[in-house]
């Protein structure tokens, strides 16, 4: 049996990752490709930056500009955006049943892997992420534009949420308790991980305890980028990953701060290598604060109370 | 028709060409070092530029707003006011052309990236009349200061000094005015009701009034008299001329970096200085949710504003020294203690307000806030006060 169930495994790893290295090209645009394509029009440009004002003063040309923190989400319910108010947003940026979509942003794409995330779970098709995002556009000197266009509505239609590619808040502590066979990989800086800090410097500490989610595994998002902000090749990623014990053997949660670096890591799993992941977007801000969960601290400051 | 006079262009003497050709080039290397900066050089570099520019147009155009409004109650000389006049109509016109690039839809409930756009309520008039009054009492606003510094003014750097001491009350004040008034007072952007034509045609139409009204009273010298006798290198330039080019600058900086402004610097010069002792807040409530001179403890040595104040400075300098206008001058007491004294009050008006003349004046009508316009009424009536009271210690 146990035989069986090893063969199986090895089959499903085999596949995926046949299916990843025909993925990357599927999922990933270069910036190379991207400026050929500008006058394609169906090609729809997307940034999703965390920085006002950027996008205002130069911008990929023809891209429309996302704010994740009023357009990608409901901030009154702390959710991601409603059915609704996504197909609106998508319209009015002119995206439309057979377009394809390019999302790029600041913050070495953060943000915009957010926004792949929040696309990919409300089922939108043909959604890339411009390898490199904003930073890499930017070193290379390719044109920006500074006058936004509103470009004609698209007919997009948004179907319903799949909650497969979302992690809540019991899926986490199932794990946690070991109750699901999960494989959690926390992507902060080692110091929030061991809990020296709440937070990155210079962010507020919005939890109440530090350290991490026991039994998660931590493999900061960085590693996944090379030093001009692409991702890895998908054999190096493989390896990374497998040498903390993630191989895609079961099933994944990523997760951060607040949801939008472990965007990040989410893409290069489960879109890179197609593993089968789940993004916790709740985060450290939910489970630090979450009553009557078990943490992991290795640092010994476990309560930011005094 | 007058025959205009034959002689060749003269140029300004070696000595002074030497010496102002020793600050540009100052100027030029403080630039570079500022372009190597990692990350941040070509904002910073930018900033120093506008800044040079800004200080150049400042104190050759006399762009000083207590004393263009003094010309105008002393003598009914308008000339000055009118060229505050001309920059908020071109930056006007050149925040909206942006604002239609920038942001399409004004009616959508989002406000134009990091325009001064701030809340309304009877604490920016306080600060605004809090303002008016320190900068009749020490003789000039934050931004004339800091160009008179550049022409040797020594009165200047202690009303600077007042300003950061007016800071750090304006910090210690801040929870109280946030948590009772600022919190949820409304910030009001004319685009949103009007549209941008709308609004460029209601602050154009006020502007013109306005002109009208300065051009009937103005019984000085005549429109187009010069302002001043001299050599070319040594007149000041016409005020309307200095205004059409503050409004430009302000445009382009917009276009760029963000709206002018000089007391974001001073404020986190402030704030670096009383955060961390005892009884200064540890939060200071809500700060960073508004647009204006916004003020952070400092983390490193450059600030986009500090290199702009720096470069402001600079270009003044060398614009004095050609000019002739550097006369370093050792201050009496009492203009000391008045400089002291007004610089406290223009310190705390500024912080609560968000701005000053330039930051929040300037920059908010241009964007068409209505706080822009508050500031600016309460502004003249603290001036006109402090006016009145200094005639009446005077004289």
């Amino acid at each position: 049996m146990k035989r069986i169930r090893t063969l199986l495994a090895t089959a499903t790893l085999l596949l995926a990752s046949h299916g990843a290295l025909a993925a990357a090209a599927d999922v990933l645009v270069s910036t190379d490709w991207l400026e050929k394509n500008l006058n394609d029009p169906k090609v729809r440009v997307i940034e999703v930056s965390v920085n006002p004002g950027q996008f205002e003063r130069g911008h990929v040309p023809g891209a429309v500009n996302f704010a994740w923190h009023t357009d990608l989400v409901d901030p009154v319910r702390r959710d991601i955006v409603s059915r609704e108010n996504f197909e609106k947003l998508l319209r009015s940026a002119g995206v439309s049943q057979d377009s394809t979509v390019v999302l790029y942003g600041d913050t070495n794409n953060w943000f915009a892997a957010w926004g792949a995330w929040v696309f990919d779970l409300y089922g939108i098709k043909n959604v890339k992420l411009l390898d490199g995002g904003r930073k890499k556009w930017e070193a290379e000197s390719r044109p920006l534009a500074a006058v936004a266009k509103q470009p004609a509505a698209g007919n997009v239609k948004v179907g319903a949420a799949d909650t497969r590619l979302r992690a809540r808040l019991p899926d986490v502590v199932a794990a946690a308790e070991k109750k699901s066979d999960v494989a959690l990989v926390d992507i902060r800086s080692a110091d929030e991980f061991q809990g020296k800090v709440f937070a990155p410097a210079g962010i507020q500490e919005l939890s109440i305890r530090a350290g991490h989610i026991p039994g998660a595994v931590n493999v900061p998002w960085a590693e996944a980028v090379a030093a001009d902000g692409t991702f890895k090749p998908v054999d190096e990623l493989r390896k990374v990953y497998a040498a903390k014990g993630i191989d895609g053997s079961k099933p994944i949660i990523t997760y951060c701060r607040i949801g939008e670096r472990s965007s990040h890591t989410w893409f290069a799993l489960s879109k890179l290598l197609g593993y089968e992941v789940r993004n916790y977007d709740g985060s450290w801000t939910e489970y630090g604060n979450a009553v009557g969960v078990p943490i992991t601290n290795l640092a010994g400051t476990v309560w930011g109370g005094k | 028709m007058d025959a205009l006079p034959k002689r060749s262009p003269t140029l300004p003497p070696a000595r002074t060409l030497a010496i102002v050709g020793l600050v540009l080039i100052t100027s030029l290397l403080l630039v570079r070092h500022l372009a190597g900066i990692d990350g941040a050089g070509a904002e910073l570099a930018l900033s120093a530029l506008l800044g040079i520019a800004f200080g150049v147009v400042l104190q050759r155009s006399r762009f000083c707003f207590y004393c263009v409004t003094r010309d105008f109650l002393d003598r009914r000389d308008a000339r000055g006011l009118l060229g505050i006049l001309a920059a908020l109509a071109v930056g006007t016109l050149g925040y909206h052309l942006l604002f239609g690039a920038f942001l399409p839809d004004p009616a959508s409930g989002r406000l134009p990236p990091g325009a001064h756009i701030g809340p309304v309520s009877w604490v920016l008039a306080a600060g605004a009349l809090s303002f008016g009054l320190g900068m009749a009492l020490s003789g000039s606003c934050i931004s004339a200061h800091l160009y008179r510094i550049g022409e040797g003014s020594m009165a200047s750097p202690l009303a600077l000094l007042g300003a950061l001491a007016g800071f750090v009350l304006g910090f210690l004040s801040w929870n109280g005015l946030y948590l009772d008034t600022l919190q949820a007072a409304p910030v009001i952007w004319l685009p949103h009701a009007l549209g941008y034509a709308g609004s460029a045609a209601l602050q154009v139409a006020l502007l013109s009034l306005l002109t009208l009204l300065l051009w009937r009273a103005h019984k000085g010298p005549a429109m187009d008299g010069q302002a001043r006798e001299g050599v070319w290198w040594q007149q000041r330039w016409r005020p309307h001329v200095g205004g059409v080019v503050v409004g430009f600058i302000a445009v382009l900086a917009y276009l760029r970096l963000g709206p002018l402004g000089v007391t974001a610097e001073l404020g986190s010069l402030a704030r670096t200085a009383a955060s961390g002792s005892s009884g200064f807040p540890l939060r200071l409530e809500g700060l960073d949710t508004f647009a204006g001179c916004a003020t952070a403890v400092k983390e490193t040595l450059w600030s986009q504003n500090g290199a702009f104040v720096v470069g402001l400075v600079l270009g003044a300098f060398g614009a004095a020294l050609s000019g002739g206008d550097f006369r370093p001058r050792l201050p009496k007491v009492p203009e000391a203690v008045r400089a002291l004294l007004g610089g406290l009050l223009m310190g705390w008006g500024a912080m609560v307000a968000l701005g000053c003349t330039v930051g929040t004046l300037l920059s908010g009508i241009m964007a068409a806030a209505l706080s822009g316009w508050l500031f600016a009424l309460f502004l003249m009536l603290g001036t006109w006060l402090g006016w009145s009271l200094r005639k009446r210690l005077d004289g």
